[in-house]
């Protein structure tokens, strides 16, 4: 069948079929000023999908890897530290055994005395050493120094309100005489709001407020209430206001040493759902709470009190201590070396990770800059043709041959 | 036989034959006019035949001015065209949308939700730290602008397509007027067709331009009017008559219009408006572009939940539980915020565990990015919102192809039509040529019956 062709149909179809060749064309510079395949989520949107979530990927791998950074410069700078504290212990026995012999005298003794003094106060520098704003060994507690420089009896620090709590103005005092054998944080949590003390309902956390207790509402004014351990609170009822719900309050308790901080071990993410505890406590290293088997601080003391005393026995006890002691200072630095090994692994593992995740994406979003060029300059040849075509559809009509 | 009849004969050619040519002439003239259909001079024999031996005279006259026209083919454009009204302003509404979530280049919601769960891990190596809490609460207060953004842009676009809904629906009233009153002439000018060509190829033309924005069904009736009807045969035309159309701001739509006829402003009848552009904007702005707002809101909701739950389990640097991170009022995408009490005191964030600073409820929060929280407990927040761009992206690619899928068939229908009833120039010449050489035999014919005449009438001096 012929086909009659009218003026609008040539004009029509020419239009068309150019719109057609400069969308292509312009879709190809667009590739090429990006370098990628994927300019908007339509270009290619299962593609779109998988790059976002490796992009996700890639992102966490960098968190981990920075996580990995600062855990591993905190236990560097934990690793040297004990190694001083090492030299010190070796020093100190090195004068125990020299003054325990029939050699030393009563003034030998004193001399000894004074170098052990300031052993102890370089040993407590270093066990007080910071990172930053944190102490290195005072476990999770941070707002005072770890170790002080005298041994304490058993205590129950002043009670203390949280910043930010409702407006109670009644009083709360701690009390009683602390049984426990490592240093614990009492928190208490209010559940009730704006009640009485009578009616007020309460929690109470003894590892620092990660797990809480049944809810109680046994306080009274001015009656002590036991938390546990001999640890004892005790309120008065304010004139103004009551307790509100969500107020705190908490206390610190210590048991007899020179240790205050606790044996929580600082900890970050390295991996998915993989927690790596990078932090040593005090207790461990320092005392004989919790894993540690020999206060350092209470053995020194005790060489100190007996070459003040020229007591030779007792000087020679302490050699046994301050072996214990160096043992447990070294198996400490060892469990820093195989934390950083283990962390060495992980940061490699995540490298890898992170170079395959770069190529996927690669892969998915960028272009192969060789197809690329040839297919632009294939279409900048059919745009000419089609302009050439254009320009020449319309130079003859019947009219140029009709006289 | 007499030489006079032979005249008649001859005064028929001539002017049967201007005739041609004045209609070739209004087809060359109007070889750009849109919508035209070429007019043809039918000739047909007439005069009388005599019965006695021998003499038939024939004369020629012009029976009708056909216009060349498939009414089939017509009937095919008009229905194609409501798809193509529609898939085509589906298209374009899509392509804005999708310019607002375009992940491509970085700092959008996925890359800024990236960075959020990052500012946590960095609290969690130094919770006390200063600088990393600043850094989280700046970061927070990016990722909610975003949202805020993208849902405002969102809303943006819906108010717009309402207006332009608003705007169509005068433009299908002032269609609709025109085709009752061209309705009306054209039954008045009952005096065979050639008088009524133009205005025929005006209606044509209009009710194609009406198809394109609401799909309507029509037919002619005996007197010649062209009756238009809704999907479900409400009259939009009859005759002489229209039945307008308005718009009615619906509160249950958050006061978006409605489509109602203008004399029962309180039916609305957008169920009827399947097809053309109109149907198109009501289904992007109603069900589309809103079910986007939907799953950015569930998005936003659930993540307020979570961040807030998580965060209220911890400790701040004050010692105090931690309140809410978000403000637990603002839970869509278009409201969220960083709760005020947290900017005024970046302290306030809680980020341990326990009273002493231990990290670990920021570790707690980063956790929450692997939490299949979103879906019914199958998909992490990422992961939602992954597969909500490639659902984006999915719905543009597969509306783009739908578009250019009717736009080529469109091209299709209208060169077929074109071939039909288009203006050939080519044509119109020779046939002009042929309609002149008609009319100089004519011509040629009344010089010689004229010299018969004469020779006749010199006899009898």
């Amino acid at each position: 069948m012929v086909m009659r062709i009218s003026e609008g149909m040539k004009f029509n179809t020419l239009i068309g079929n150019l719109f057609k060749v400069q969308d292509e064309y312009n879709d190809l510079m667009n590739k090429m000023a990006s370098q990628k395949n994927i300019n908007k989520p339509s270009d290619d949107p299962l593609g779109m999908s998988r790059v976002m979530r490796y992009k996700e990927s890639q992102a966490t791998v960098g968190n981990y890897t920075s996580n990995i950074e600062s855990a591993t410069a905190w236990i560097n700078i934990t690793e040297s530290k004990l190694n001083g504290v090492n030299d010190l212990l070796v020093k100190a026995r090195e004068i125990a055994v020299a003054q325990s012999t029939g050699t030393a005298t009563a003034q030998t003794r004193q001399y000894a005395a004074v170098s052990v003094e300031q052993i102890m106060e370089e040993m407590q520098t270093l066990a007080n050493s910071r990172y930053g704003d944190r102490y290195l060994f005072g476990g999770t507690i941070m707002d005072g120094a770890p170790f002080s420089g005298t041994a304490s009896a058993a205590t129950i620090d002043t009670a203390v309100a949280a910043d930010n709590n409702g407006g109670f103005d009644g009083t709360v005092v701690s009390g009683g005489a602390y049984t426990g054998t490592e240093n614990t944080t009492y928190v208490i949590k209010i559940v009730s709001d704006d009640e009485v003390l009578a009616d007020t309902q309460y929690q109470f956390s003894a590892d620092g407020g990660k797990t809480w207790g049944a809810v109680r509402d046994d306080l009274a004014d001015g009656i002590p209430v036991t938390l546990g351990d001999r640890v004892e609170f005790t309120f008065t009822e304010g004139t103004a206001a009551n307790l509100a719900e969500d107020d705190v309050f908490y206390v610190q308790a210590t048991a007899p040493g020179y240790y205050n901080g606790n044996g929580e071990e600082l900890a970050v993410e390295i991996g998915k759902d993989i927690t790596f505890n990078y932090s040593i406590p005090g207790e461990s290293i320092f005392t004989d709470m919790g894993d540690g088997e020999v206060d350092i601080f209470e053995t020194l003391a005790d060489l100190k009190t007996a070459l003040e005393a020229n007591d030779a026995d007792g000087i020679a006890a302490q050699l046994d201590n301050l072996e214990a002691a160096s043992e447990q200072v070294n198996k400490n630095i060892a469990k820093c070396g195989t934390r950083i090994n283990r962390l060495e692994i992980a940061e490699s593992n995540l490298t890898d990770l992170d170079l395959k995740l770069t190529e996927l994406i690669s892969t998915t979003e960028d272009v192969d800059v060789a197809e690329l060029v040839t297919k632009f300059s294939m279409q900048e040849t059919v745009l000419q043709a089609t302009y050439s075509m254009a320009s020449s559809i319309s130079n003859i009509t019947i009219l140029d041959f009709l006289r | 036989m007499s030489g006079v009849s032979a005249l008649n004969v001859a005064k028929d050619s001539l002017l049967s034959h201007q005739t041609a040519i004045n209609v070739t002439g209004a087809n060359i003239a109007n070889v750009n006019t849109t919508g035209y259909t070429r007019q043809r001079p039918v000739f047909e024999t007439t005069g009388t035949i005599d019965t006695a031996a021998g003499l038939i005279q024939l004369s020629v006259g012009i029976d009708q001015i056909e216009r060349v026209y498939d009414q089939f083919l017509q009937r095919e454009i008009n229905a194609q065209i409501q798809e193509f009204g529609y898939s085509d302003a589906r298209n374009e509404q899509l392509g804005r949308i999708e310019i607002i979530f375009n992940e491509t280049s970085g700092e959008g919601i996925d890359d800024l939700l990236n960075k959020f769960w990052g500012a946590w891990e960095d609290l969690s190596t130094n919770p006390d730290g200063q600088a990393e809490r600043v850094a989280l609460a700046s970061t927070a207060e990016s990722l909610t602008y975003m949202f805020r953004s993208s849902s405002d842009d969102l809303v943006a676009l819906q108010s717009d397509v309402n207006a332009s809904i608003e705007a169509m629906v005068s433009q299908v009233n002032s269609r609709l007027s025109s085709i009752a009153d061209l309705n009306t002439k054209i039954s008045q000018s009952e005096t065979g067709e050639g008088d009524t060509n133009v205005l025929r190829d005006q209606r044509t033309q209009l009710v194609k331009e009406l198809g394109e924005l609401i799909n309507v069904t029509y037919f002619e009736d005996e007197s010649s009017s062209l009756n238009i009807f809704m999907a479900d045969g409400s009259a939009l035309v009859e005759g002489r008559n229209t039945w307008e159309l308005d718009v009615r701001a619906n509160s249950g739509n958050s006061f978006y219009f409605d489509v109602v006829f203008a004399d029962e402003p309180d039916h609305s009848i957008n169920a009827l408006v399947t097809r053309g552009r109109m149907a198109g904007l009501l289904e992007i702005r109603d069900v589309t572009a809103a079910g986007y707002l939907g799953d950015l809101n569930q998005l936003a909701a659930t993540l307020v939940q979570e961040i807030n739950a998580q965060h209220q389990l911890g400790f701040d640097v004050g010692n105090n539980i931690g309140g809410n991170f978000f403000d637990e009022t603002k839970t869509e995408a278009g409201t969220i915020e960083v709760s005020t009490d947290i900017l005024a005191d970046v302290n306030k964030i809680a980020a341990s565990e326990t009273i002493n600073g231990d990290g670990n409820n920021a570790v707690y929060m980063a956790r929450l990015k692997d939490s299949l929280t979103m879906n019914g407990g199958t998909s992490t927040f990422n992961g939602y919102y992954a597969s909500f761009i490639g659902q984006i992206g999915q719905d543009v690619a597969s509306a783009d192809r739908t578009a250019v899928y009717h736009t080529t068939l469109m091209d299709q229908l209208t060169a077929k039509r074109e071939s039909i009833s288009g203006v050939s120039v080519d044509e119109e010449m020779l046939n002009l040529i042929k309609f002149q050489t008609g009319y100089t035999a004519a011509a040629k014919l009344t010089a010689t019956i004229e010299e018969l005449v004469d020779t006749l009438l010199n006899l009898v001096e």
